[in-house]
């Protein structure tokens, strides 16, 4: 690994080289108004995936437009990959980014926390006191855990003894440095809160990623269970197939799933004995991995956004604004979109936040120029991976017709599980898992500059 | 008026040129995975902007009509249409090509150099950087993303049309494709 890592940093050296001989503008060959003098203003709220395309694309598109991305951080970790962390197959470094990329933009980054949207006046206030008019608010605040959900939890709780990781950075290498100290024989328990949740698939590659360590690393009799307040969850064939296959799945072997008809969720925690609690049952775990129900990141509850079950925010099909607020946008996973009647919401990932920031990107464009505003297209590609050389996908794809989202299934599914018939099914040949355990690094990388770069 | 300008106001002007813009917005999202312009930043992910569009154009069709096996892009490219996939062969292709050279060794050249001789260069040039709809352009493309190409053509599970690169891939010994693909990596514009 060490050795691959130090390849993809020459890699990224490499790019970025190739990248700079080629002039801007031809490279980029994105239709320019660098022209237009709307001299629009552009708050975006949040640094995540979702935040930074925004603000990097709406400066690459017309760079008229006055752009402030408002971000806590000054360095953004990855979520999609961290699983990897934990198991030590990836070094968290890979997963980082500061925002010297959009600076370059001609994006006014701004480290600071909002405390106040004032959306009659349009003015952003926050913690630093600083006071930000907009034309228009892109609001990417990601998720905000509600600890309270579970009995005996809490945030300090998340950072000592029972960390959630689900926000990669310190709590990732918390878990990794748990799971390192766990005896042999001992017992993983990866809590898992009611959906919709952020990353559908990631408990279970975590899950994969935990199996993954202690097979190789002298715990082969340790147990991963999967406390589910779900029935059922994302590419759930293709998680059972790969831990049947790799690491042994079920009472029998390293990795167990428990549905919430099963009595798996989980409503209360004892961090003294190091307990969970379902409705009828009580788990022991050395490591307990719990992830509480989180809703949209506070700037937009507090605004009252949040429609969607008093916990997601609902947006316009056709341009992302809130469906509450004129001129304020919400994207990634603190919105809720897709075909919700037969189920086909949008995932909570990167790639949905990216494309849902082109989409608010080409939507703006069009309006600060007077334009007819553009039929959008929603794509998203997951990866997990579940071993080095296995991993898998799903694809969605949304267009929008008469207002409304309509899920393309042509264009979405999982990875095959068999080939072959129903009747006769076949192995899938491994080289597909390989490719797309190789496929998630280049997805990655690619991912990272697509927005911060 | 700046060309700029210009160039945004007759996309949007006309009936017809609204399609223009759709694919842009189309093509945006195919920049998550293989970079703004289509230059790849991810060593196993291609990068794609200035392949020659008939190449683009017919491995989209070959993915959406299962002619031809894919991990992730035949089920992606299903939800496009026979005129997006057309536009989009025909966007990527009016970019620029950028190869990213990459590091090697003196002897993956050396080796490098005899194997694409021998099976490569009729089709692709001494460099990798005489394309047509057929060959495109591999100067600087990923090795990576080479390497596993190269495996696609000689693993009997994936469908793989090009009878050509398949029987030649297929003469290769497993040493000679890393040697192949960082050759052809390596090579600038």
């Amino acid at each position: 690994m060490s050795e691959e890592t130090a390849m993809n940093a020459f890699d990224r050296r490499t790019f970025i080289k190739a990248l700079a001989a080629a002039s801007g503008a031809s490279i980029l060959s994105i239709p320019n108004a660098h022209a237009a003098k709307t001299r629009a203003r552009v708050v975006v709220v949040g640094g995540g995936y979702g935040g930074a395309t925004a603000a990097k694309y709406l400066r690459l598109l017309d760079a008229s437009i006055d752009v402030t991305l408002i971000e806590r951080e000054t360095r953004y970790t990855s979520c999609p990959l961290s699983n990897e962390v934990i198991s030590g197959e990836r070094e968290i470094k890979t997963l980082q980014v500061g925002y010297k990329g959009l600076l370059k933009h001609g994006v006014k980054v701004v480290h600071d926390e909002v405390t106040e949207v004032d959306p009659a006046k349009k003015i952003v206030t926050t913690a630093g006191g600083k006071h930000f008019a907009y034309d228009a608010l892109v609001l990417s605040p990601g998720v905000d855990f509600n600890y309270a959900a579970v009995e005996g939890y809490s945030e300090q709780l998340a950072q000592t003894k029972l960390p959630h990781a689900w926000k990669a950075g310190p709590q990732t290498l918390l878990l990794k440095k748990q799971l390192q100290a766990m005896p042999d024989g001992g017992k993983f328990i990866i809590a898992v809160p009611k959906g919709p949740f952020r990353c559908p698939p990631g408990p279970y590659e975590r899950a994969a990623q935990v199996a993954l360590y202690c097979k190789y690393h002298g715990k082969k009799k340790a147990k991963v269970l999967i406390l589910d307040a779900n029935d059922s969850f994302s590419k759930k064939p293709l998680f059972e197939q790969a831990w049947k296959e790799l690491y042994g799945y079920g009472p029998d072997g390293m990795i167990e799933w428990t549905s919430a008809a099963n009595d798996g969720a989980v409503t209360r925690v004892d961090a003294e004995s190091m307990t969970c609690f379902t409705g009828f049952g009580d788990h022991k775990g050395d490591v307990i991995n719990l992830i509480p129900p989180h809703h949209a990141g506070k700037v937009a509850k507090n605004l009252g956004l949040a429609t969607f079950k008093d916990k997601w925010c609902e947006v316009k099909p056709e341009s992302m604004e809130s469906t509450k607020q004129k001129d304020i946008y919400v994207i990634g996973d603190a919105c809720v979109g897709g075909e919700l009647a037969t189920n086909n919401a949008f995932p909570k990932s990167a790639h949905m936040a990216m494309t849902q920031a082109k989409v608010v990107v080409a939507n703006l464009i069009a309006k600060f120029n007077g334009l007819p505003p553009p039929v959008p297209v929603y794509t998203n590609t997951c990866y997990s991976v579940v071993a080095p050389d296995w991993g898998f996908s799903v694809v969605h794809l949304y267009r929008v017709e008469n207002g409304q989202w309509v899920y393309i299934k042509a264009g979405s599914g999982i990875s095959p599980v068999t080939f072959g018939t129903k009747e006769a099914p076949l192995p899938v040949p491994r080289i597909y898992r390989k490719l797309e355990a190789e496929y998630a690094d280049g997805w990655l990388r690619n991912v990272l500059a697509d927005a911060f770069a | 008026m700046r060309k700029g300008a210009m160039a945004v106001a007759l996309f949007w002007a006309a009936g017809s040129a609204m399609a223009a813009m759709d694919i842009e917005v189309l093509a945006r999202t195919c920049n998550n995975c293989h970079g703004v312009g289509g230059i790849s930043a991810g060593t196993s992910m291609p990068s794609i902007g200035g392949l020659p569009r008939d190449y683009l154009k017919n491995v989209m069709k070959q993915w959406k009509y299962d002619e031809r096996g894919a991990a992730t892009m035949n089920r992606i490219v299903k939800g496009f249409s026979d005129d997006e996939i057309d536009a989009l062969a025909t966007h990527f292709s009016k970019k620029r090509w950028v190869p990213v050279p990459q590091k090697t060794t003196a002897a993956l050249m050396k080796k490098g150099k005899s194997v694409t001789f021998e099976n490569c260069e009729d089709c692709h040039g001494a460099k990798g950087d005489d394309p047509d709809e057929d060959a495109p352009m591999i100067n600087g493309q990923w090795a990576k993303y080479m390497t596993l190409e190269l495996e696609k053509y000689r693993d009997d599970g994936f469908k793989m049309p090009h009878r050509k690169m398949k029987k030649n891939t297929r003469k290769l010994k497993q040493a000679d494709i890393p040697a192949a693909a960082h050759f052809f990596g390596a090579q600038g514009q």
